[in-house]
């Protein structure tokens, strides 16, 4: 095998694939999100996990990602469900539910830490949690004739099978519960009206969120999640007004970002002369930044130029 | 479109992966974490090898991420060396994933002897990661040094070997200078209160009491309760000096002295340590030796000992 293109399914075909799959999850729960007016959701999410993480680490007395990952996705959870009951009970907004419970959990998470463990133990939720798009590199076969065999396919990283099985579970979630979905997205009074249970809708959405987002942060680390859940989905916003065609654009969106932000990181550098490479997960939440950008100048009917050209301000 | 857009791609890949390409004429090709690492298998090494440091002067390692051409560095490389104990924080898996794979990585703090490791305390089986601080336990990675650079490259062994007891020398005398010039700080002086908890090694070996204003992490912020205490302490020994770290910001520390100040005794900043990096390439501060020559040289100098202001061999820039 050719070294360039070995070096290539070494080193970035699997981060690329995984942060492929984060994005296709991330961008169709992001959607949803946005639509709910719930954007900032996965921010929240990120600054819960703390107390789970620390917690985990306090009784099992370990950093191996499995208790520290159920720790995280319980907090993750918990803080979903606590927003929703400070809304509902607190008769307060979406966003100051969130402002209060996130940054009493990320507290409670500091607190723990310092009384317990921080003293003397490195407890860094960044090295426990957060992975790293670049450090999912794998060893296959160097010729293409063991290659494709079962035993390559079981030594691809962990990593990229995580994210594939968040996406699956994701694309499954919302093409068995579409209509479901869809009414208690646009119009819980109707949804509860004809009968079916918009709050328990709205949990599992929660539940699925929590677990994808808190899997996608051991994949492609905490920026990423969060840009890939509200970017591609605004910028799909701007573009159409039907949910179908939302969630195709803000998968195509999200990938697009990914790639040109992978290759953009990796290679960019080296072609204007740098030694050094950048990081992959800043550059593709620039990416999406600009994407948006484009799709608010851009966009059919509401981007600047349109609603110019048509008089509308 | 799709089958041309690939095309491109790969020809822009193969123009950047080209000079990574391995050929077998190339001399061995070691990649190394931290630059303490870096300083002590070039001493070792000399220029039998191609030697890469991953982390330059003033990066913290524990927040280190690598980028893809860190990776490629590493994934090229014949031998890597790193500090391990969980310094590297966010290049554990990758570099665990090297091992697996068959690569020769070499985590050097834990394939020295246990005893010379610092147990953290109420935390078994954790030790603390910051070797470098203390030369006599730094010095014990030499040998492992050498011996993973004789073992994949035979005919330099006895080049090797020969330089690696050359410079353990050199430790040894470094850590007899630090014996010296510390032990002349008067026994009730011997405090060293910096910004986070780096020098454990260094209490340890010079018998200092050593008090870090944040714990080991660099994540939690110092309460108001440890800030009143360490005043407490300052002012109760009539300590003459507090440091700042390279790679920690001083907030804290300036709160210290204020606090001081505020119940009528005088602390200053004893000057900056090099805690989790080294100076700036090039320069004397920029090699191991440097670097604890110049903290322990400060330590003495600022906490009321004799030192030479120029350090042990004179080569000291900063000194004041």
């Amino acid at each position: 095998m050719d070294s360039t293109i070995y070096q290539f399914i070494a080193l970035d075909l699997p981060p690329l694939l995984a942060a492929l799959f984060s994005a296709i999850a991330c961008a169709i729960l992001g959607s949803y999100l946005v639509l709910r007016r719930q954007s900032l959701l996965g921010d929240a999410i990120s600054h819960s996990v703390l107390p789970g993480i620390v917690v985990a680490f306090l009784v099992t007395g370990s950093r191996s990602t499995i208790p520290i990952f159920i720790g995280a996705a319980v907090a993750g959870i918990c803080s979903a469900f606590l927003i929703e009951v400070v809304r509902k009970f607190g008769n307060v907004d979406e966003s100051a539910a969130m402002g209060v419970i996130f940054s009493t959990f990320f507290a409670l998470g500091i607190l723990t830490m310092e009384q317990a463990a921080a003293r003397n133990v490195d407890l860094d939720p960044d090295c426990l949690l957060h992975g790293q798009l670049e450090t999912i590199f794998w060893y296959p076969p160097n010729d293409w004739a063991t290659f494709f065999s079962w035993s390559t396919l079981g030594s691809v990283p962990a990593e990229v099978y995580a994210s594939a099985i968040a996406a699956f579970l994701v694309i499954g979630f919302v093409v068995v519960l579409w209509k479901e979905l869809l009414i208690s997205s646009f119009d819980p009074a109707l949804c509860h009206a004809l009968g079916f249970r918009s709050d328990l809708i709205h949990h599992t959405l929660m539940v699925l969120l929590a677990c994808a987002v808190v899997a996608s942060f051991k994949t492609v680390g905490s920026i990423l999640v969060i840009a890939l859940l509200v970017c591609p989905a605004a910028t799909a916003r701007l573009c159409t007004d039907r949910l179908g065609v939302h969630l195709i654009l803000s998968v195509v969106f999200a990938c697009v970002a990914c790639s040109t932000g992978y290759i953009t990181a990796a290679f960019g550098p080296q072609w204007l002369g740098y030694e050094q490479s950048v990081n992959v997960a800043g550059m593709i939440a620039v990416m999406s930044g600009v994407l948006l950008g484009g799709a608010a100048c851009f966009a059919p009917r509401y981007g600047i130029v349109a609603r110019r050209r048509t008089g509308r301000r | 479109m799709l089958t041309s857009l690939i095309a491109v791609i790969f020809s822009l890949i193969t123009t950047v992966a080209a000079p990574l390409a391995a050929s077998a004429e190339t001399p061995l090709r070691v990649v190394t974490t931290t630059g303490m690492i870096t300083d002590t298998v070039r001493e070792i090494a000399g220029d039998r090898v191609s030697l890469t440091g991953l982390m330059g002067a003033g990066v913290d390692p524990h927040l280190f991420k690598a980028t893809r051409s860190d990776i490629a560095h590493l994934s090229s490389a014949d031998i890597v060396f790193y500090n391990g104990l969980l310094l590297e924080g966010k290049l554990i898996d990758a570099l665990g994933r090297m091992k697996s794979a068959g690569k020769a990585v070499h985590p050097l703090g834990e394939q020295i002897e246990r005893s010379a490791l610092r147990e953290l305390d109420g935390f078994p089986g954790q030790f603390d990661p910051h070797i470098w601080m203390d030369p006599q336990a730094w010095e014990k990675i030499v040998p492992v040094i050498a011996q993973a650079l004789a073992a994949t490259d035979p005919t330099g062994a006895s080049s090797y070997h020969s330089t690696a007891i050359q410079y353990q020398e050199k430790l040894r005398e470094l850590d007899r200078y630090a014996l010296r010039v510390l032990s002349s700080v008067p026994p009730e002086s011997r405090v060293l209160i910096t910004a986070h908890d780096a020098f454990g090694y260094f209490g340890r070996r010079y018998g200092y009491t050593v008090r870090g204003i944040q714990g080991l992490s660099t994540e939690s912020e110092a309460g108001v309760n440890d800030i009143e205490r360490l005043v407490d302490e300052i002012v109760s020994r009539s300590i003459k000096a507090v440091f700042v770290e390279s790679t920690v910001p001083s907030r804290s520390i300036t709160a210290l002295i204020e606090g001081a100040q505020a119940r009528g005794h005088s602390v200053t900043i004893g000057g900056q340590l090099f805690s989790d990096a080294m100076g700036a390439n090039g320069t004397y501060e920029g090699t191991y030796l440097g670097m604890i020559d110049h903290n322990v040289t400060t330590i003495a100098r600022s906490l009321g000992g004799n030192a030479p202001a120029d350090g042990m061999s004179g080569k000291l820039a900063g000194a004041h």
